[in-house]
């Protein structure tokens, strides 16, 4: 019997291992997709229902789209998060196919001090955005992510950016640190907050977040078209 | 002049289990060690795989990490070959400490190998992606560890000789 106990305790402990990997597996796939036979029509995750938030974020808010459009997307992002810089050309994709039907919102969410130039990156586009160029600013925020990610000092690259978009550097620098560019941050955050958000890129869709899960290209787009077919409740 | 053969092979077996009992103790640290190890690997394997810790969270690094080109080797989750590694540590040291002779030197042949690995990793999280991954600091930790007790069978083997 003692020849054999450590082969018993090692094969034990491999048994648990890959029991506890499948059972980890298993709820997360749970999570992420509805289970019940009345949720199916109701592709967005079941057991997230419409949030409301008395906190209306900064106003007015960045969006693109008519405000009136049937499916509203609220993304709250930072521009320092790898996942937000992938999402950006999937939401622009979206924006192209579902043209009239869908609006984006850009909601700051700047993770500080887990990223250390997420706030400078944030305060560069709201800047951009007192000069109406807030989604130009965001754009090449998210394309050249991987770039100013890795430099010490941001500022010198942000103001080349601003220059790039035709902004009046002068005015976008002395705009960094005023107190309106400061307070559309806190409120977006203060929103997000309220909305229990607590990583990023988080979405919402109709007021419905959005599981992670469903982010890729092909999944949001049959979430959008559920809820333009009227399928959701 | 005259020995008593019966005295001296039961001294000699005495001192032979004497010896023996701070090397199994040794050994079962080792094997706890590497199932903690085990542990932390499979749970952060799992979040590799669904993606759940993709998303930037207001404390951890664990997106910057997982999401690197540097958690896969050619597909295959760095954390998944982690837990092979752990597992393998366990079999090992379990295996030494019953007593089987060709474990020893293999085990310290594996731990060396995840010792100079751990090295590479907590490099590349501090100057390459610059985000640290606590899952991924704590299994270096454990690898630490894992080193040292090596380190002490070792030298406990070596001033026996």
């Amino acid at each position: 019997m003692k020849r054999f106990l450590p082969f018993i305790i090692i094969i034990v402990v491999l048994g648990a291992a890959l029991g506890a990997g499948w059972y980890l597996k298993r709820k997360a796939d749970v999570s992420a997709t509805p289970s019940s036979p009345a949720s199916l029509n109701n592709p967005v995750n079941s057991t997230s229902s419409v949030r409301t938030s008395s906190e209306p974020g900064a106003e007015p808010p960045h969006m693109h789209g008519s405000p009136d459009a049937p499916v509203k997307l609220e993304e709250f992002g930072d521009f320092e998060c790898p996942p937000c810089a992938l999402l950006h050309p999937i939401l622009q994709t979206m924006e192209k196919q579902f043209s009239g039907r869908i609006s984006i919102t850009f909601r700051e969410f700047p993770l500080v001090p887990n990223h250390q130039h997420a706030l400078a990156a944030a305060q560069a586009a709201e800047s951009a955005g007192l000069q109406g160029k807030f989604w130009e600013m965001h754009d090449l925020l998210y394309e050249n992510q991987k770039t100013w990610h890795e430099a010490f000092d941001v500022r010198p690259i942000f103001e080349d950016y601003a220059k790039r978009i035709g902004l009046d550097v002068e005015r976008y620098k002395r705009d960094l640190q005023s107190d309106i560019v400061a307070q559309r941050i806190f409120l977006d955050g203060k929103r997000g907050h309220a909305l229990d958000v607590k990583g990023t890129p988080t979405l919402f869709l109709n007021g419905r977040e959005v599981p992670f899960e469903s982010l890729p290209a092909d999944k949001l787009r049959v979430l959008i078209n559920a809820e333009l077919s009227g399928t959701h409740p | 002049m005259s020995q008593d053969p019966t005295v001296d092979s039961q001294s000699t077996e005495e001192s032979r289990s004497r010896a023996r009992r701070p090397r199994v103790l040794l050994h079962a640290v080792t094997a706890f060690l590497a199932l903690v190890g085990l542990a932390d690997a499979t749970y952060l394997t799992i979040e590799h795989l669904t993606g759940q810790s993709v998303r930037c969270t207001l404390i951890a690094g664990c997106s910057e990490v997982l999401s690197s080109p540097y958690a896969t080797m050619r597909g295959i989750p760095l954390a998944l070959v982690g837990a092979a590694a752990y597992f393998t540590v366990f079999s090992l040291a379990t295996l030494a400490a019953f007593g089987y002779r060709g474990a020893g030197p293999l085990l310290t042949a594996v731990v060396a190998i995840m010792f100079a690995v751990t090295l590479w990793l907590v490099y590349l999280q501090a100057f390459v992606i610059r985000a640290f991954c606590q899952y991924c600091l704590f299994s270096a930790a454990i690898t630490i560890l894992l080193t040292v007790i090596t380190l002490i069978g070792w030298r406990r083997e070596r001033r026996k000789l």
